[in-house]
């Protein structure tokens, strides 16, 4: 895990957060930012369809709540469209809020993980891994572990999910568990490099047969 | 500087300690109406061999032993103190311990880091100091003491944990009302201890301290730990991955409802569990975890006294058929697999058991009642067949099968110790069948569990110990 000349000095949220993983090695799913429609047309073109857009704004935290994120956009159109939809509904919902643009986004395909990362009072850095939506907020199927840990600790953490054979190929789906082991091995080591992280969300991940790959984060440091 | 950094100096005295050749009792009594008194009574009527040197100014002799005004004034070499007086005068008590090249403290007394006033804090803060500068082990505060059945000695207010049965299992516990409740269910149950010990407010005496002393003594099979919390959980992680499944460790984690939950925030402020942290943190230190003192308690008794269990694949073998359904499911609930018998083993049971009921796996032995010889047959079976990982043995009497029980014994006191686990289950109208299960309890490789889904559970935490130290 390299370490660039300075730390992290405030929180970062999305794009931020993506662009400062991305640099660290971690897999991203393809992100752009787009303040205008000819970027985002310019963005999704070069992304490749289907694309997902997100409202961009630093008022705006939880973007599903105001309707901001139009999944699986098919063509020059449905981005055209979608980015007016988008702008107009946020903007009526939420007249406070300064709007940016919107991220334009690589569709995201398989089944959703989230990784986060926490300092606990007791026993410092840990590592947390569960599956996404419900299965995280209502079942509260996660797994921790105190950071650093080892590839079979990492391996550990995901069969002993109860989902797990949701992971291992249930219902027709395949997922590379061994990118889930080196992704948790990954921000291991990035919590341990980075002791300014206080916490740290990656959710959600991707996860399908040929990897993972992270969609939405966000990193909390320790002011 | 914390004792794991200068482990070997603490653990022979922790050694010496638990093996006291003398021990001194300062604020020993007369007057029930005080611990002094307990604490007396615990090592004139626990067996101890060594010397008992009460120190009490006001008197001049103490349960017919002289009594002496201050350690200071014995003229024997003292392996362990006991301190029984008030939170304000135990400071000089520590430093007439030091001075006389004492081993070890065991400090009974409260009113320190668990009441309200900070002046308690203050004190063991203070205390703390010293005994790192001497390098002396102090147990407690605000605990009830220990008691090492191995080695005769009960350094406890409570005279009545002498009773319990000696065998391999030392249990660290956070809680002296643990200690109480564990310790005598360990004798209505038939658990065998090596040592009992109150951490009480762990002035300088912690989890990991204990684990890294109980790793290398040889008295101990297994550890079992109460946990409600600690300051530094991470040492007690990182000092059993030392351990690399050597010695194996349970550990019961007490606070972990929604409002212990609370303290910590995560993500939407309600995912991070400390206690999941916990959960995760025993499995990186190769820790059992189990969710209640019963759990702890029968496991305990399974990994101290049975062959390891190195495969998941289990036979039930019931003289009824309900609980052999019951053993089944719960085999089910904990990972087990029910074994498939090899055809030499089929064979044999088919011989010894009539046509009249299920013969593979799960055995209703149901049908030999009148012939124990059948039933130990098919048990024999069963035991030496390969496929065979464990074996659950559960029998509820009937007036038509009141020879088992005797028979049983027969055989196992002519067999070779067991090479794989057996949990048997008895119920029985007392006193039928109690001696011959008690003649049979932990002995030979077998233990005896007093409900189907309590065998089936404590096979199915060999399992996941087995998968844990893997």
């Amino acid at each position: 895990m390299s370490r660039p000349g300075k730390s992290i000095e405030r929180s970062l949220m999305s794009m931020d957060a993506l662009i400062f993983l991305q640099g660290q090695g971690l897999p991203i799913l393809r992100t752009m930012f787009a303040g205008q429609m000819s970027e985002a047309l310019h963005a999704a073109r070069k992304i490749g369809f289907p694309v997902v857009l997100k409202i961009s704004s630093p008022h705006i935290v939880h973007k599903t709540d105001v309707n901001g994120v139009l999944l699986d956009l098919r063509n020059e159109l449905e981005v055209q469209q979608g980015f007016e939809r988008l702008h107009d509904g946020v903007a009526a919902l939420r007249p406070d809020a300064m709007l940016e643009g919107v991220v334009v986004q690589e569709m995201g395909r398989g089944t959703e993980i989230i990784i986060g990362a926490l300092r606990d009072p007791q026993f410092g850095p840990c590592l947390m891994v569960g599956l996404g939506g419900i299965f995280v907020e209502v079942m509260r199927d996660v797994a921790f572990r105190v950071v650093p840990i080892e590839r079979k600790d990492a391996r550990q953490m995901i069969t002993e999910l109860k989902g797990f054979p949701i992971l291992g190929g249930a219902r027709g789906r395949e997922t590379s568990v061994e990118a889930i082991e080196s992704l948790l091995v990954q921000v291991s080591s990035l919590v341990n490099t980075f002791p300014e992280i206080a916490e740290m969300d990656l959710n959600p991940v991707f996860v399908n047969a040929a990897g993972c790959w992270l969609c939405d984060a966000r990193i909390m440091t320790a002011d | 500087m914390s004792p794991f950094d200068d482990k070997r100096g603490y653990l022979v005295k922790l050694n010496k300690m638990f093996h006291p050749q003398s021990v001194a009792v300062v604020g020993a009594s007369e007057n029930p109406g005080k611990l002094g008194f307990h604490v007396m009574k615990s090592l004139m009527r626990g067996g101890f061999c060594g010397r008992t040197f009460p120190i009490n100014p006001k008197a001049s002799s103490i349960w017919n032993l002289p009594a002496y005004a201050s350690i200071r004034d014995i003229p024997d070499e003292i392996d362990l103190a006991v301190i029984v007086v008030p939170a304000q005068a135990v400071t000089p008590v520590l430093k007439d311990c030091h001075n006389k090249g004492v081993q070890g403290v065991v400090l009974i007394s409260a009113g320190f880091s668990e009441i309200p006033d900070p002046m308690g804090a203050a004190l063991q803060a203070q205390i703390r100091q010293l005994a790192d500068q001497w390098t002396l082990p102090i147990i407690g505060p605000n605990t009830f003491g220990f008691v090492n059945l191995r080695g005769t000695v009960n350094a406890s207010f409570t005279p009545e944990f002498s009773r319990m049965p000696t065998g391999g299992v030392s249990l660290v516990s956070q809680s002296g009302g643990f200690c109480h409740l564990a310790g005598f269910r360990a004798i209505a149950e038939n658990v065998g201890f090596s040592k009992v010990i109150g951490l009480g407010n762990r002035c300088n005496m912690d989890f990991a301290d204990m684990v890294s002393y109980l790793a290398d003594d040889p008295e101990t099979n297994v550890m079992a730990l109460y946990i409600e919390g600690m300051e530094e959980p991470r040492r007690l992680v990182e000092v059993a991955r030392t351990l690399d499944g050597n010695k194996p460790i349970l550990a019961y984690k007490a606070g972990r409802g929604p409002s212990a939950d609370s303290a910590s925030k995560f993500h939407t402020g309600s995912l991070a569990g400390r206690f999941e942290i916990y959960q995760g943190a025993f499995r990186q230190g190769g820790i059992l975890d189990v969710a209640d003192s019963e759990e702890l308690l029968d496991t305990a008794k399974a990994v101290d006294c049975l062959a390891p269990l190195t495969g998941n694949t289990i036979a039930v073998l019931s003289s009824q058929a309900g609980p052999g359904m019951i053993a089944c499911d719960a085999c089910y609930l904990h990972s087990l697999q029910l074994a498939m018998f090899s055809s030499t083993t089929q064979e044999r049971i088919n011989q010894l058991l009539p046509a009249l009921a299920v013969r593979d796996n799960p055995v209703d032995m149901g049908p030999a009642w009148y012939n124990p010889d059948a039933i130990m047959g098919i048990m024999e079976a069963v035991i030496d067949d390969p496929n065979v990982a464990g074996v659950l043995f559960l029998a509820m009497y009937a007036s038509a099968n009141v020879a088992l029980a005797g028979r049983m014994r027969e055989y196992f006191e002519q067999r070779q110790p067991l090479k794989k686990p057996m949990i048997a289950c008895f119920s029985a109208p007392p006193p039928i069948w109690a001696a011959d299960q008690e003649a049979m309890d932990r002995r030979k490789g077998l233990v005896f569990l007093p409900t189907p889904e309590r065998t089936a559970r404590a096979m199915g935490n060999l399992w996941r110990l087995h998968n844990v130290l893997a």
